[in-house]
């Protein structure tokens, strides 16, 4: 009755850190690695300042986003998700684990990072 | 874990602030966001129904009860700010005290209680928005010297919202447990919250039937009122574990409505011996959880 549906959870980032300076690393426990440059990160942010709660449509527009924009600090949220600090003073995004994993950047995943042709 | 309480406590801030840049630190894990809000409690078990009016608070406090009448140290947050009972079922006539490093909780039957109807004086209503109900949950996890705690009980409201959302956002859980009766009105509304808590990551414990059946006291006949058996199979579809039925009953009823809940008030009647039952399930799922939560670990933000 452990190992069940109910408890057996997609899967979810042992280690979410640097993969150099400012961009990041998330090591799941599937031993999946995703790495995200960090403005595709910031692009990708999902909340409702970043993107429209009625269409789902991004408002974010990309060149407003400083090009050199860097997460400061990252906490964890619950044992869902992250929040990002960014460079430019956002942080009200909540990036959640599925989110994180749907949206990996990596060629086996093969989803593109850039959010504009969502 | 010690029971240090020297040093302020950083809890009843809000966790995440916009604004500048902030000072670079290391980012907390979940475990150290829980050590900083909540120090001493070992195992936080929110009891979720989805659907209202399945008896959430009668199965929390019995389970709480049941739970410290074994030894443990417990505690029981009443998380429907908007329809507290757990006072009631208790029968609470105190108020909490403020202490030291924050509000004391109320003690009654050896478990230590915090419920919005402390604040709220009788015949008002609260009328709130979300953003206060995130506040709320912030008080009572951070605000209030639990202190030294086995298991702290969150009775939620009815629902998906805001405080089930805030609570799985403030701190790890250590598992859910789902109440509902057994028709199918009830289920798959159930069946929605632990969707909601899959979403969240919060390991589900299990379920529990409540009014499961009634059992006439003048002829003993079995009534199904509701249909009995059915959130074990719902658990069994959903790979939940099934923790165990509570039949319908008018003692439970009058025991809670009086303020000396079943297992308070006849331990050794097989009303209170279901609830011990489900208690006793309860344990050994939670430490089953707590060994798998150790063994894959919880996510580090190295950044």
């Amino acid at each position: 009755m452990v190992d069940s549906p109910g408890n057996r959870i997609s899967p979810v980032p042992v280690e979410v850190g640097r993969a150099n300076l400012h961009d990041v690393r998330v090591r799941w426990d599937d031993r999946h690695e995703s790495l995200f440059p960090a403005r595709d990160l910031r692009l990708l942010c999902p909340c409702a300042v970043c993107v429209s709660e009625d269409t789902g449509e991004r408002i974010l527009v990309p060149t407003q986003v400083p090009v050199g924009v860097q997460p400061l600090r990252i906490e964890a949220v619950g044992r869902y998700a992250i929040q990002v600090f960014w460079s430019d003073g956002h942080s009200s995004g909540i990036y959640s684990f599925d989110y994180l994993m749907e949206n990996c950047p990596c060629p086996l995943c093969r989803r593109p990072v850039s959010p504009g042709n969502s | 874990m010690s029971a240090d309480r020297s040093g302020p406590k950083r809890g009843s801030k809000p966790l995440a602030m916009a604004g500048g840049p902030p000072p670079p630190r290391p980012a907390p894990t979940p475990a150290e966001v829980r050590e900083s809000l909540i120090p001493g409690v070992k195992y936080v078990i929110p009891v979720a129904s989805g659907k209202g009016g399945v008896g959430k608070s009668t199965v929390s406090a019995n389970i709480a009860l049941a739970l410290a009448a074994d030894g443990a140290r417990v505690g029981i947050m009443d998380g429907d700010v908007y329809g507290p009972s757990i006072p009631l079922i208790l029968g609470v006539k105190d108020k909490p005290t403020p202490g030291p490093n924050g509000l004391l909780p109320v003690e009654r039957y050896g478990i230590k209680v915090i419920s919005m109807s402390f604040f709220l004086p009788p015949g008002e209503a609260l009328i709130w928005r979300g953003p206060m109900l995130s506040k709320t949950i912030d008080q009572f996890l951070g605000g209030v010297e639990w202190g030294e705690l086995d298991y702290l009980i969150v009775d939620l409201p009815p629902g998906t919202g805001d405080i089930q959302l805030s609570l799985c956002q403030k701190i790890p859980l250590t598992g859910a447990v789902i109440v509902s009766t057994p028709q199918d009105a009830a289920l798959r509304v159930a069946e929605r919250a632990v969707f909601m808590f899959q979403k969240l990551k919060c390991p589900i414990l299990g379920i529990v039937e409540n009014m499961s059946h009634f059992l006439c006291p003048s002829c003993g006949n079995r009534e199904e009122i509701f249909g009995s058996g059915g959130c074990r199979k719902t658990g069994e579809r959903l790979g939940i574990a099934f923790l165990g039925e509570i039949p319908l009953d008018t003692q439970i009823r009058i025991d809670s409505d009086r303020g000396r809940p079943t297992v308070i008030d006849a331990p050794e009647s097989p009303q209170a011996l279901a609830f011990r039952q489900i208690a006793e399930n309860l344990v050994a799922r939670i430490e089953s959880q707590a060994k798998e939560t150790a063994r894959s670990g919880e996510t580090r933000i190295t950044f």
